[in-house]
């Protein structure tokens, strides 16, 4: 599905992202994780091209896609969240949501901003999400937890094939993480190709089918997670080798 | 989702749209503006009983500022890029129709709408480039723009450079001279308004409201942000454009200093800024306003400085008060009359 093959970014003298390849495998979840500074944000920014790879190739579904820009690449059906969500101030919920609503190009300029169909699609997403009563809140009126749902509605509206979170579970607290948890599941059992960034281990291990380890720009392990926790690299990258909390 | 879809769920949809179609309409009057506008289109008959030719032409100049405010807000408001060189555009549909008129002598009314579409082309074109920086390099790169074209008609002897080009003078009786020019404003902003609207609720407003909260949150929804700024560029300029056409042939003069100063410019962003960037109603109140108070303290305090001094108070004040302008802050605190909301 998602084939990062040798990525690289640079900034400067600093190789954030160091020759990355990685797979996320159609209809999976998986999962990058790597300890704070490991590149995988950036690896994420240069996959949505929010940034541009210094070097490397990004495929989709056997369609090179490093050289579009952003919206192109959402309109090949690949969404990301931000790990600060980024929503639209004095926009309503539904607005902001609707505003991923796929309809592009010239001939759709002119049409109404919220057509009925795709209210009703969004009104579905956000029955799905559970939020539907926070329609018609103004974006930047919403708690951080109802923000980082609104972000995965807005992803859903826009039909992807593979979202890309980032950090999901970041400041949420304990019930609604449980929440996301299995919104996550239940899109992938529909389908969806999903690949996480996340601090969160308890959430990786429980959700993910295949993790990728970075440590200073680099993958240095690739397996289920099981494997993965086993993997003496990891512990060291992670750990340092000392500690026994993995968190 | 559609599996999702149960009866309830579908129940509670229509409920919500219905909900939301309701929300809608209730807040919005739309029967106010073509009431101003029915009225201003007899208000000529004035001229029957009196002269009002005063009366005529403050009108005549408030509508060519709601021209160019409104269409400044298409850029400014909506898409939140603040330019300052919108007045070149002023020029460009001035001195394109005013060379025309002078020597071909079709009049500048019906060269308008080409003059409006140069100026968009134009404007598409340094749209391009300009685009590219936001925030205060982009204000800056639209000064900039200002001081080129300034140097370029100042110049330029083919246009008639610094000293400008006279224009004929029509011969309508006095009474009615005004009139063909006072129409053509009337409908021009008339029509500003009308697709301010019409873009606002337009998937193209979307995107440049999106745009204007958070550029890389949008892209990344799949909004080409390049395309819709330019073309929020080129429309913008297209209204000021057309404005500056016909305004040449009024003034019977085209001349760099007319239309290439920075009043114009500043106005414009001024009365989106006191109205309510952003929304339908607010370039229209704006320019009602500042043209008012211009007026009023030319005549009470006479055309020295104290009438800029004393309009500059006004507008402090009433932005402590109504920092979103008029209508924004209205609007935010569900305040707005019902016949102010056009959105």
């Amino acid at each position: 599905m998602l084939e990062v093959k040798e990525l690289s970014k640079h900034f400067g003298g600093i190789k954030a992202v160091d020759n990355c390849s990685f797979v996320a495998e159609e209809g999976r979840i998986t999962a990058l994780i790597g300890p704070n500074g490991a590149g995988k944000t950036t690896a994420f920014n240069c996959i949505s091209r929010t940034m541009t790879p210094t070097s490397g190739e990004i495929w989709l579904d056997g369609e090179r896609i490093d050289q579009f820009r952003p919206h192109q690449i959402t309109a090949r059906g690949l969404s990301r969240t931000f790990q600060i969500s980024r929503n639209l101030a004095d926009m309503t919920v539904l607005e902001n949501i609707i505003c991923q609503s796929k309809t592009r190009g010239w001939k759709d300029l002119l049409k109404p901003a919220m057509s009925p169909d795709e209210i009703d699609k969004a009104i579905g997403i956000l029955d799905f999400l559970g939020i539907t009563r926070i329609a018609h809140e103004d974006g930047s009126n919403l708690s951080y937890g109802q923000k980082k749902l609104m972000d995965l509605a807005a992803l859903l509206m826009s039909d992807p094939k593979i979202i890309l979170l980032d950090e999901p579970a970041g400041g949420v607290n304990p019930t609604l993480l449980d929440e996301i948890v299995n919104h996550i599941r239940r899109l992938n059992e529909q389908g969806l190709t999903v690949l996480i960034v996340e601090h969160n281990m308890d959430l990786i291990m429980q959700l993910s089918d295949k993790v990728v380890v970075m440590a200073q720009g680099k993958v240095i392990a690739n397996g289920t997670p099981d494997e993965v926790q086993n993997n003496p690299d990891v512990l060291e990258a992670y750990l340092g080798g000392t500690s026994e909390n993995t968190e | 989702m559609a599996e999702l879809a149960t009866d309830e769920i579908l129940a509670a949809r229509e409920r919500y749209n219905q909900s939301i179609a309701i929300a809608v309409n209730k807040k919005r009057s739309l029967w106010f503006p073509y009431l101003v506008l029915a009225l201003l289109l007899v208000l000529p008959a004035l001229q029957l009983i009196g002269n009002f030719n005063y009366v005529i032409h403050l009108t005549l100049f408030t509508a060519c500022y709601v021209v160019m405010a409104s269409g400044w807000n298409i850029l400014g408001g909506f898409t939140g890029y603040i330019s300052l060189g919108h007045n070149v555009f002023f020029a460009i549909g001035g001195y394109f129709a005013g060379m025309i008129f002078a020597r071909l002598d079709i009049s500048t009314i019906i060269i308008a709408p080409l003059a409006g579409l140069v100026a968009a082309v134009i404007g598409y074109c340094i749209g391009l480039v300009t685009l590219r920086v936001r925030g205060p390099s982009f204000i800056i790169s639209s000064l900039a723009l200002v001081m080129i074209f300034r140097i370029v008609f100042e110049n330029w002897e083919f246009i008639g450079g610094a000293a400008g080009l006279a224009l004929p003078v029509n011969d309508l009786p006095v009474q009615w001279a005004k009139l063909p020019y006072y129409y053509a404003f009337i409908v021009m902003a008339a029509i500003a308004v009308w697709v301010s609207y019409k873009i606002k609720h337009s998937k193209f407003g979307l995107g440049l409201r999106a745009i204007s909260k958070d550029e890389i949150k949008a892209e990344s929804s799949g909004i080409n942000t390049r395309l819709y700024k330019v073309l929020a560029f080129a429309v913008s300029a297209f209204f000021v454009g057309m404005a500056g056409a016909v305004w040449g042939e009024y003034l019977t003069y085209i001349r760099p200093n007319i239309f290439l100063i920075i009043l114009i410019s500043v106005n414009m962003v001024l009365m989106c800024v006191l109205g309510g960037k952003g929304t339908i109603a607010g370039p229209v109140i704006g320019a009602i306003l500042i043209i008012a108070f211009n007026e009023l303290f030319v005549a009470t305090l006479g055309a020295s400085e104290i009438n800029v001094l004393a309009t500059g108070l006004i507008m402090m004040l009433t932005l402590i008060f109504f920092p979103l302008g008029i209508v924004g802050t209205l609007a935010k605190h569900g305040k707005l009359p019902q016949f102010l909301n056009w959105d």
